[in-house]
């Protein structure tokens, strides 16, 4: 009992001290994934535009206060999976840090496929990623776009946000 | 409705949402990728030079790092720099020769050429024996920041920072846009401690600035009585015959890309027999050439004229040691971005140091000057990786005299969310100086070496609170030791290489910054190594270096109690040290236990007094009058000074600005 009164109370210590720390800021992170959603346009949307991420970030919870907002006249909806088995129909896959390993395998899970892929590791444009972020010197956020993986998938951008990009391939 | 309108009406609504969806996006370009920082994160995020010429932040630079602002220091009443340095961990006062103050660092001493100490760029560490002499010698009122290595520098800095780093910016060099003036006054009960005082002027242009301030004091080394180790002298009273006098006057001048400093330094202090003069001029040319986006070139030329350590006489002022050491440098740094990750410096740097004996003309081995030429080559590479950021670089110093040292370091660090870490392993040398050489036992010096292990894991349990803990492991060979025996004509001095030294320990710091309240906590802890083979430092079956202590806590708090009024006391608690106070029966020096001392210090202070800029502050230094002496490093033939009591410090200080 005492050791799981120990431990609840490590826990609740974490707990507060992750909540209140200067950390990662996900709020922007998914702001920048609605708003590549917005400038965005996709051959297959049905009444559901399904933004999927895979592997645990905190992302995910902040995406789900956006669930059910309407981009584009498209329902917001938002999943998260541990297994590529498990990406359904999402038109978004938002590969977690943790998971960056899996790039590969999801990218030929998906090819040919009109599915944007947006990482949260900095770089992942280069191995085949739609979008992947990257914090700038002055710890801004920004991203960086695939634009030749975007056109094989037949995803649209705006200019408008090709504009925004630290840099296009 | 008219076909125009409509078409003006769709035209407009279009350009609205479009202007709309485009402020929606511009929106995103400034949006920071972390959470707000707290007032604690606002310093610990800052860019910090001295540990690395590749600006890292406090927690991932590849240093121990301790950063002390003007807040800081202007709350805590600070009357001098030994008092900011007692709050600093690893950090002491010692008792060099003659009354004369130095550094002592994680449980070594560490004056003699093993702590470099700069003050807007310029180092204090005089020619002759790469000492710096503290006590009431730096304006601490005028000083924006201090950054400090808890460490060593040498790969970065050379022969002159083995063991640490202290990089001092003033206001005048570095934010002031306007006039300034502050006086400090310090009272025992039977005394005047001191009194000290400046004025600074700046002007800040995008172009064109330029910064002049001057600083003048008068002050004693302590206000009580004293008795020789060999009691050959009666009780004297200190505050009576012993002085520590600072001047220091400081200009620099901006235009574009080029830059000028110069500076005057002068410190008088003095022992009831003997005084001591250091006398220091420099002058610092350098240019910063951007080649293009990625590569920076800055040459610089410097020049530095000092005679230090001048000693003789308090009575009749008849000196018996005065030389003059020279060092004319020119220096070629270039950093080179290979890419946002990737980021590289070299420098190339060329010295000639001369030492001119300025009395009878023989004090370099016969001849009136000694002449060394050093050629140095440096190189760090920073590799910034998601896992890590990997700083590799080394020094290569070659001496006409002494030969080459070669001296790598290799760091890692990263701060991944709540946690930070750094390994940091460096090798760093101490250059054997013009009177290292000069008196060199059978004329054969070599350049004293350290490897130096670090370790340290922080953890920010909220944004007003950060934790940290390191530990060290410091190992020097050929340590340069001084030795003397003789009185009078028979007295004979020299340097030589004893075989090992050094000293392991952890330190502990946790910072606490609240809107209304901060708190630094700091442990220290060091000991001496087992193998010690340097006699005049060992205390015979202790792991403890004559005149340090193995502990010290310090807590140093802050409370605003009004939006102008502050109230900081600070505390310093430091374990038993042993001393050499007394002499046996055969005139041998004997160690004794000095006991544990607890130092109490309050301060109040209020901002903006009357008008906005002036500044107010009364408080009381060593409130229980605990008075804990200032024992010497080594067994070198001196008691240690008795602590000063008691001292009521006032302090004003008043600033214009001027109109932008």
């Amino acid at each position: 009992m005492k050791c799981f009164k120990l431990s609840f109370m490590m826990l609740a210590l974490y707990c507060s001290v992750t909540a209140y720390s200067q950390t990662t800021n996900y709020q922007v992170y998914a702001l920048f994934v609605v708003n590549i959603a917005k400038y965005s346009s996709f051959p297959n949307v049905s009444s559901d535009l399904q933004v999927t991420v895979y592997g645990k970030s905190k992302v995910y919870d902040e995406l789900m206060k956006q669930s059910g907002k309407n981009v584009n006249g498209h329902s917001l909806k938002v999943t998260q999976a541990e297994d590529i088995t498990d990406l359904g129909q999402a038109q978004i896959i938002y590969l977690a840090d943790g998971k960056s390993a899996s790039l590969d395998d999801i990218l030929k899970a998906t090819e040919g496929k009109p599915i944007m892929i947006i990482c949260e590791r900095e770089g992942l444009h280069k191995k085949g990623a739609g979008f992947s972020f990257i914090v700038t010197e002055n710890s801004t956020l920004r991203f960086d776009i695939n634009n030749t993986e975007l056109e094989k998938r037949q995803i649209k951008i705006s200019k408008n946000l090709s504009t925004l990009a630290n840099s296009t391939i | 409705m008219p076909k125009i309108f409509r078409s003006v009406i769709v035209l407009s609504l279009f350009i609205s949402t479009t202007s709309s969806f485009c402020q929606d996006l511009d929106s995103l370009l400034n949006l920071n990728a972390f959470t707000q920082e707290s007032e604690l994160q606002k310093i610990l995020n800052k860019n910090v030079a001295v540990s690395s010429k590749n600006g890292l932040t406090t927690r991932e630079t590849p240093g121990i790092i301790t950063l002390i602002t003007s807040e800081e220091i202007q709350n805590s009443g600070a009357r001098d720099l030994t008092d900011v340095l007692r709050l600093v961990p690893g950090f002491d006062v010692m008792q060099d020769l003659q009354f004369v103050m130095g550094i002592g660092l994680r449980g070594s001493w560490a004056n003699e050429g093993k702590v470099l100490v700069m003050m807007d760029g310029q180092p204090f560490n005089e020619l002759l024996y790469q000492t710096v002499a503290i006590g009431n010698r730096f304006p601490v009122d005028a000083i924006e920041r201090i950054e400090i290595i808890r460490g060593p520098g040498s790969a970065i800095y050379g022969g002159s920072a083995e063991y640490g780093v202290i990089n001092i910016i003033t206001k005048a060099a570095e934010s002031l846009d306007g006039v300034a003036v502050y006086g400090l006054g310090g009272f025992h009960a039977n005394a005047v401690g001191r009194t000290n005082g400046g004025v600074m002027a700046a002007r800040r242009g995008e172009n064109f600035s330029w910064d002049i301030s001057a600083f003048k004091g008068n002050g004693i080394v302590s206000d009580q009585q004293y008795h020789d180790l060999y009691q050959s002298n009666g009780e004297e009273d200190l505050s009576k015959v012993t002085r520590a006098d600072p001047m220091n006057i400081n200009a620099g001048l901006k235009l574009g890309n080029l830059s000028f400093r110069s500076m005057y330094d002068q410190f008088e202090t003095s022992d009831p027999v003997t005084f001591v003069s250091n006398k220091n001029f420099y002058a610092d040319l350098q240019y910063t050439l951007k080649v293009n986006d990625k590569l920076q070139l800055v040459p610089q030329v410097k020049y530095y004229n000092q005679i230090p350590w001048t000693f003789g006489s308090r009575e009749s002022g008849e000196k018996d040691f005065s030389a003059r050491a020279t060092r004319l440098l020119t220096q070629l740094d270039a950093m080179y971005d290979f890419s946002r990750k990737v980021h590289g410096t070299f420098g190339l740097v060329y010295f000639q140091d001369q030492g001119t004996d300025l009395l009878a003309g023989d004090l370099f081995n016969g001849n009136k000057t000694l002449k060394l030429n050093n050629f140095a080559f440096f190189a760090e590479g920073l590799f910034k990786h998601r896992l890590a950021n990997a700083t590799v670089g080394f020094r290569y110093e070659k001496n006409n005299r002494y030969g080459a040292a070669f001296v790598p370091r290799i760091a890692l660090t990263k701060k991944i969310q709540n946690l930070h870490f750094k390994l940091l392993y460096s090798q760093a040398f101490r250059a054997p100086s013009l009177q290292n050489i000069n008196i060199a036992l059978d004329g054969v010096i070599k350049p004293e070496k350290s490897n130096v292990f670090e370790i340290e894991v922080g953890y920010q349990f909220t944004p007003e609170m950060l934790l940290s803990v390191n530990a060290f492991s410091i190992n020097t060979r050929n340590v340069l030791v001084y030795g003397s025996e003789g009185e009078g004509d028979d007295f004979s001095e020299w340097y030589e290489n004893s075989a090992k030294s050094g000293s392991n320990g952890v330190e502990v710091v946790y910072s606490i910054r609240k809107k209304v309240w901060y708190a630094h906590l700091t442990y220290s802890y060091s000991q001496s190594i087992k193998d010690n083979t340097v006699a005049t430092y060992e205390v015979p079956d202790q792991r403890q270096y004559v005149g340090f202590p193995k502990n010290k806590i310090t807590l140093n708090t802050n409370f605003n109690l009004t939006s102008k009024l502050t109230f900081n006391p600070t505390f310093l608690y430091a374990s038993a040290r042993y001393a050499y106070t007394t002499i046996d029966v055969d005139d041998n020096p004997v160690l004794s236990k000095l006991d544990p001392y607890l130092m109490a210090n309050a301060f109040l202070n209020y901002r903006g007094l009357f008008v906005p800029g002036l500044n107010v502050g009364v408080g009381v230094y060593d409130v229980a009058n605990a008075k804990p002496g200032i024992a010497q490093a080594y067994n070198g033939g001196y008691a240690p000074i008795p602590g000063r009591s008691r001292e009521y410090v006032v302090k004003i200080n008043y600033q214009i600005n001027f109109k932008k």
